[in-house]
């Protein structure tokens, strides 16, 4: 395990509240991302997991807390905003345009323009296939061809163009949200090589995910959310058996490592 | 034979692109056939270009705003009721042509932004919104032509552009009859589309991007060659390229400029492929569906100016059914329902396919009722077409 207490995290985000209504889904919740980290946000349905993440990315103002970039206070008002600053999500349906080929979904609302004609750009295509090449590639995604229409593409593959297109363009944070459901066996093990090989080459990348072992593979640390209250901040050490005990512990309500924080 | 299986291949990965050039061929060939060859004559192609424009530009607009997964149901009255506009504009008001033209757009355009904020910002179904602008405009139409009836537009310049032809240079002996400029205008288009082809195969191939095979692309510019030039002559046999089919090329090239080549097109396929998607990535839907309307009124006021223009005047039935004219030809062009699928091309060779059935079966003397069925045969034949190919389209 390496010491990441003494750095600055590459996001934090402090005491996030978030009501819909009279519910309160998210009750001050703290996270801190540091840099090359992965971290699994576990939580049951209604925890208040992509929630938490969906405030991260701009989809949701926060009620209440304050989020941080490098130590720098952020105001994050729509997914655009979280985009200019790097951080990336990967939705669950993967988002996607299915009737638009590989290269225009990689860089889809940030096209690359040869020419400004007035307020109509006009593409720079080969410069945006050529890109998308080199980034499948660098992410070893096998897929035969970026002008391929994402719909003759496989799930597992719909899901690692999602990813990469997280990924072109320098992202600091990527944020996933449920990478691995609705994919084969094959293919979750493809999604998480694609995690393992997007951590080898420096990212820092937030993981919501139902499957226990897939967290358990690929993340440095783990964080269970419950009533919209961070339970647990641990890191995910020990077999995959004590790993299971104790998060369900965490995510049915029998452990809770920041109980006396809430009154604060 | 390695040359045969390309063709093949070729032909079954772009059967929803070819299909509707083969039915467009084979409906031809059929009226060609039955009418011993009049259909084909000279002087009825360039009657049924001239018809098509009207349709046309209302299939272009209409494509667009399918593949946007919207529809228009108010255009076709719009067109009727700027065109009775264009002409009191003329007729009363004594506007200079250009005047009138330009007055009649800009209110295409805001008709076409008065539907998008119906649909956009308040959230009206547009079938909804355009079934009330159907009735509207409808009822406008009839409110302003009422005390004067139809309106004969006297303007020689105004009607041209139904009418009229691309002036030619002088006979000088060679090619008695033969519009000239009309076929070096083919001859050149001929030469632009082959140098920009093998530009195109050339730069592609230097990038390693897949293409296709030699043979099938000298037999694609052969085809391709062959069609401009085989109209560009028979348009030249008769009196040349009209107006109102050079107004119709403008929009095709501006359009489809715009839907392959522009950030703004990429964007209108994309808020059809998936709505959602296109607004987490910060795609304005709603910017795009005021652009998409806009578009569409203000080629419902071309349709409208081209239509008065061909009839020399404004009716009170002007525009009648071609909203369905033009969402019959979008489909049977190749657009799919389901948004997000359709080129402005298809939508050209689309509104040809629906305006040769009713010149075709017009010229063979076909009762009117029947003809109606056999265009309910041919608008149903086209979806199908579309729904079998998507599922087998892997």
């Amino acid at each position: 395990m390496k010491t990441t207490a003494d750095t600055t995290p590459i996001v934090e985000m402090r005491n996030i509240k978030k009501n819909f209504g009279a519910v309160q889904a998210l009750r001050g919740v703290d996270l801190a991302l540091h840099a090359n980290e992965v971290i699994g946000l576990m939580g049951d349905n209604a925890a208040g997991k992509s929630t938490l993440m969906k405030v991260l990315s701009g989809a949701y103002i926060p009620d209440g807390g304050e989020i941080l970039i490098d130590g720098k206070k952020a105001h994050v008002n729509n997914p655009m905003d979280a985009r200019r600053m790097g951080i990336e999500m990967v939705y669950q349906d993967y988002a996607l345009a299915n009737n638009l080929d590989v290269a225009a979904n990689v860089f889809l609302g940030r096209e690359a323009v040869r020419v400004k004609l007035g307020p109509i750009g006009v593409m720079d295509n080969r410069h945006m296939e050529q890109e998308t090449k080199h980034l499948l590639n660098r992410l070893k995604i096998d897929i035969s061809s970026v002008r391929l229409k994402v719909e003759r593409l496989s799930g597992g593959q719909r899901q690692a163009v999602a990813i990469a297109r997280a990924t072109a363009f320098n992202a600091k944070v990527i944020i996933m949200d449920e990478p691995t459901a609705a994919l084969s066996v094959a293919a979750i093990d493809k999604v998480l090589d694609l995690v393992r090989e997007l951590k080898s080459q420096g990212s820092s990348i937030i993981i919501i995910s139902h499957r226990l072992e897939d967290i358990y593979q690929v993340s440095d640390r783990m964080i269970v959310l419950r009533h919209g209250r961070k339970v647990s901040d641990t890191p995910v050490v020990g077999d995959i058996h004590e790993f299971r005990e104790q998060v369900v512990a965490y995510m049915v309500g029998a452990r809770d490592d920041f109980s006396e924080e809430e009154v604060a | 034979m390695s040359f045969i299986k390309n063709a093949q291949t070729l032909v079954r990965e772009n059967i929803r692109e070819y299909g509707m050039f083969i039915a467009l061929f084979i409906i031809m060939a059929t009226f060609t056939v039955t009418t011993n060859g009049i259909f084909i004559s000279s002087r009825n192609i360039v009657n049924l270009v001239n018809q098509t424009g009207y349709i046309a530009v209302l299939a272009v607009g209409m494509t667009l705003v399918i593949v946007i997964r919207h529809i228009d149901l108010s255009v076709g009255f719009l067109a009727g009721f700027l065109g009775a506009v264009a002409a009191i504009a003329l007729v009363s008001w004594h506007l200079p042509v250009y005047a009138a033209i330009m007055v009649v757009l800009v209110l295409g355009i805001l008709a076409g932004l008065l539907t998008s904020f119906l649909v956009a910002q308040m959230g009206i179904p547009s079938f909804v919104a355009t079934l009330a602008g159907w009735l509207g405009y409808r009822g406008a139409i009839q409110l302003i032509t009422r005390s004067t009836g139809t309106i004969i537009i006297p303007n020689a310049a105004f009607n041209a552009i139904g009418n009229g032809f691309i002036p030619d240079i002088p006979d000088f002996g060679i090619l008695p009859g033969i519009h000239k400029i009309t076929l070096i205008l083919g001859f050149l288009g001929i030469i632009l589309y082959v140098t920009n082809e093998i530009a195109n195969r050339r730069k592609m191939k230097s990038y390693e991007f897949e293409v296709m095979s030699f043979e099938m692309f000298a037999l694609k510019l052969v085809f391709v060659s062959g069609l401009i030039g085989g109209i560009a002559w028979l348009l030249a046999g008769y009196q040349g390229l009209s107006w109102t089919a050079v107004v119709v090329l403008v929009v095709v090239i501006i359009y489809n400029f715009i839907t392959t080549k522009t950030v703004l097109g990429r964007h209108i396929y994309a808020v059809g492929g998936n709505p959602e998607a296109a607004e987490l990535s910060g795609i304005s839907v709603k910017r795009l569906t005021h652009v998409v309307f806009g578009s569409m009124g203000m080629l419902s006021a071309l349709s409208g100016i081209l239509f008065a223009s061909r009839l020399q005047s404004a009716t009170t039935m002007a525009g009648t059914l071609f909203e369905l004219d033009a969402i019959a030809a979008a489909f049977v062009g190749g657009v799919s329902a389901a948004g997000g699928v359709g080129k402005v091309t298809g939508a050209i060779i689309g509104a040809l396919v629906m305006t040769s059935l009713t010149s075709g079966m017009n010229l063979m003397g076909i009762d009117i009722s029947y003809q109606y069925i056999v265009r309910a045969i041919v608008l149903a034949a086209a979806v199908i077409f579309d729904v079998a190919t998507r599922n087998t389209g892997k």
